[in-house]
């Protein structure tokens, strides 16, 4: 069985894309949420393997997102989609409990070894 | 701030990372796909960059970046290092070492420093064509030099060069290591690597019950970690009883050996004042005397553990120096340091070094053979080369080893009946009679076993030398199978116990090492031993030697003269002096010989009374 992956973006552009390359590589994208309050709820209901997180999306921002996932399930595997110049994001989005992060633009090697590094 | 006070410090610490860069070469040479060596020698280049810029010797710094940078590209290359790149990196160690000699000298470098940066500049390119700029575009935020001790184990840690938000990248590695352990000190600190204020390398210690390996994977399982290195676990720091923190300080060796030699003196001085409060009876004198020398005592003691180093110091100039003599001789040799820790007298370590590098010479141009002619009689082309210290009781054992040719006795015993050496009946010749042939002065006949093509030094320099010290050589060869040099050395030498002897006017001493007795010289004993005088002992006749005559003293010998029996493994000779005075520990001072001065000095000393003395060589009369 495929592992399952929730995909948090407010661009349809981007979650597309990030599904793309994670569906052709063999991971299920189960659901899919446009707001940090959806990204919540979502899990909540899917529990999924993995989360693509966005940092800055409208009605609560990604870190605050995985604030709220990691306190349901501490063992969240939850991956940060930062832009350059995102530097202290990504670092409070660590320190909240973020297992990796990738960096756009996205170059599909390397998103999926960061996904395996935080599936591994 | 005047700099110049630190040149000393700079030049000492330079040398250690210079050596352990040489090292980690050799080591990389012989393993080219170990990826230890590319970082211990990055990191060593690193710190000397630092030190050098912030001594102002752009040059040694710049050349010191040139190689970070080679090793950088190589490293991302991914690709293990070919011939011409080591070459280049030895080439440029030497080249930087002669850079800092210079700089420190206060002289122009005598390196082609200018080629040097081409030429390392060029063989980075080689290794990253795409136009990837050779200056890395990071700011020179304050890395990571030295690990700070403490419990626990450092990690070093660097980043991808093409890492996005390193800052981050290295957070996330730092929480993964809090998961397996309690992470104790970062450098640079946790804030200035989350604010991106370093330049991809940064390192930490962690205290934990996890594996060095799973240490490793962990980190390079955070991602964009293009080299981890992970230090041997540091001692807590030491106390003592007090609970104080034991601390290093650095001390000019000049300072050390002017404190030895006063308290050489010291020594000397308590000597006579013994002698003199036992000719008056007086028990405040006596008292006295057996206070300050209880206190001579402790303090020549302390000095003495104060001069100890680790034949390190010497050795590490060694597997370089093999390596070099064996590529241009076109041998192949696997060169081995054993027992590097083992602590000898500063001044002894100081002395050991040319010997040393004789015998290994030796060993490499004469002891082993070409990769042909070891297949040829069923060895392994690559020859063996053992280089070992060992503590042995009082003395410590230095060892050069070969699984060469070994010595063709029959052509040393030819050589050796030739100059008389060896008498005409002997058939086997022993290793202890080797080494008497060998150690003839001006031993030639066999040039091509002892000697170094061009050097002129030969074993009964080595042997004279390490005598002087107050210890011995002693060598084992087996024909087709090796031959072992042993340096038996004192573990301190600085202070002897001697004889003091005198001959018409001048008193001489004599190390009681070899002293196996004195006695008086009974008219009835002397004997004829092959037309020269000899003495009955015991059951045994053994040569006798006049030491006035040696020294071409004229007059008339007292009557009633002692014999100091002197005895060097089988070989034991009588020396007649004049007359002996006492007995007294003396400081060694090893001296260069006018040319025409008789092999039968090893050094000089000063008396307790302030005159100087001659020390005589047993050596020199058997």
């Amino acid at each position: 069985m495929s592992q399952t992956v929730l995909v948090c973006d407010d661009a349809i552009f981007m979650r597309t894309m990030i599904g793309d390359i994670l569906s052709q590589a063999g991971y299920e994208i189960v659901g899919e949420a446009e707001t940090g309050v959806q990204a919540v709820e979502k899990y909540a209901e899917l529990r999924p393997d993995l989360v693509t997180m966005d940092i800055v999306m409208p009605d609560m921002g990604g870190i605050d997102a995985v604030r709220e996932i990691v306190q349901q399930d501490p063992d969240a595997r939850i991956l940060m989609c930062s832009a350059m110049g995102q530097q202290a994001l990504v670092v409070e989005a660590i320190q909240a409990g973020a297992k990796d992060f990738v960096v756009k633009p996205f170059q599909p090697s390397r998103v999926l070894e960061a996904v395996q590094r935080v599936l591994g | 701030m005047d700099l110049s006070q630190y040149s000393e410090i700079f030049l000492a610490e330079s040398k250690e990372h210079l050596g352990a860069i040489n090292g980690h070469l050799l080591e990389w040479e012989l393993n080219r796909e170990a990826t230890e060596p590319v970082g211990a020698i990055f990191r060593a280049m690193h710190t000397i960059k630092g030190m050098a810029a912030t001594m102002g010797y752009q040059l040694a710094a710049d050349l010191a970046h040139r190689s970070e940078n080679l090793l950088d590209a190589i490293r991302s290359s991914g690709d293990p290092p070919d011939d011409d790149t080591l070459e280049m990196l030895f080439s440029a160690a030497d080249a930087l070492e002669k850079t800092i000699d210079a700089a420190v000298a206060g002289r122009d470098p005598e390196a082609d420093v200018a080629g040097m940066v081409g030429a390392l500049d060029e063989a980075a390119r080689a290794f990253s064509p795409i136009s990837e700029p050779i200056e890395p575009a990071y700011r020179e935020a304050p890395a990571p030099t030295a690990a700070p001790s403490g419990p626990g184990c450092w990690v070093d840690v660097r980043l991808d060069p093409d890492c996005a938000l390193k800052g981050a990248r290295a957070t996330l590695i730092l929480n993964r290591m809090r998961a397996i352990g309690e992470v104790l000190t970062v450098q640079p600190s946790a804030s200035m690597l989350e604010a991106d204020n370093f330049d991809g390398r940064f390192g930490f210690r962690i205290e934990t019950t996890v594996g060095e390996e799973t240490i490793e994977t962990e980190v390079r399982s955070a991602g964009d970690v293009s080299h981890v290195e992970i230090g041997a676990p540091m001692e807590a720091p030491k106390t003592d009883v007090s609970g104080q923190r034991a601390r290093h300080i650095r001390v000019d060796l000049r300072r050390l050996d002017a404190l030895m030699d006063n308290i050489g003196e010291l020594v000397s001085t308590r000597d006579t004042l013994t002698r003199l409060a036992r000719t008056r009876t007086d028990p405040e004198l006596d008292d006295m005397s057996a206070k300050l020398s209880s206190l001579t005592g402790t303090l020549q003691s302390e000095i003495v553990q104060a001069r100890m180093t680790p034949v390190w110091q010497v050795f590490d100039r060694f597997p370089r120096m093999v390596r070099d003599l064996a590529r241009q001789l076109g041998k192949q040799v696997e060169f081995e340091v054993e027992g590097k820790d083992i602590e000898l007298d500063r001044a002894i370590l100081d002395e050991i070094g040319d010997p040393l590098v004789h015998l290994l010479r030796n060993a490499v141009d004469h002891g082993i053979e070409t990769p042909d002619e070891r297949v040829r009689t069923g060895k392994p082309p690559r020859a063996r080369i053992v280089l070992s210290a060992m503590a042995e009781r009082a003395t410590v054992a230095i060892r050069v080893s070969d699984d060469g040719r070994g010595m063709d006795r029959q052509k040393i015993l030819a050589a050796g009946k030739e100059s008389g050496t060896v008498d005409e009946d002997v058939e086997v010749l022993s290793d202890e009679m080797l080494m008497r042939v060998l150690s003839r002065p001006g031993f030639s006949t066999a040039r091509s076993v002892t000697d170094v093509s061009g050097r002129g030094v030969g074993i009964d320099v080595v042997a004279t030398h390490l005598r002087a010290l107050g210890g011995g050589l002693e060598v084992r060869s087996e024909h087709g199978k090796g031959t072992t040099f042993t340096l038996q050395l004192p573990v301190t030498l600085a202070i002897v116990r001697a004889l003091t002897a005198k001959v018409g006017e001048e008193r001489y001493v004599m190390p009681i090492t070899h002293v196996a007795e004195t006695l008086d010289l009974e008219p009835t004993a002397i004997t004829e031993l092959e037309g020269q005088d000899g003495m009955t002992l015991r059951d045994d006749i053994i040569p006798l030697v006049h030491l006035r005559d040696v020294l071409s003293v004229s007059g008339d010998p007292p009557s009633g003269r002692p014999v100091i029996v002197l005895q060097i493994g089988e070989r034991r000779s009588g020396l007649v002096v004049d007359a002996l005075t006492g007995q007294q520990e003396i400081v060694v001072k090893s001296f260069d010989p006018p040319k025409g001065t008789l092999p039968i000095f090893s050094g000089a000393t000063v008396l307790g009374d302030g005159e100087p003395a001659l020390i005589l060589d047993a050596g020199g009369f058997l």
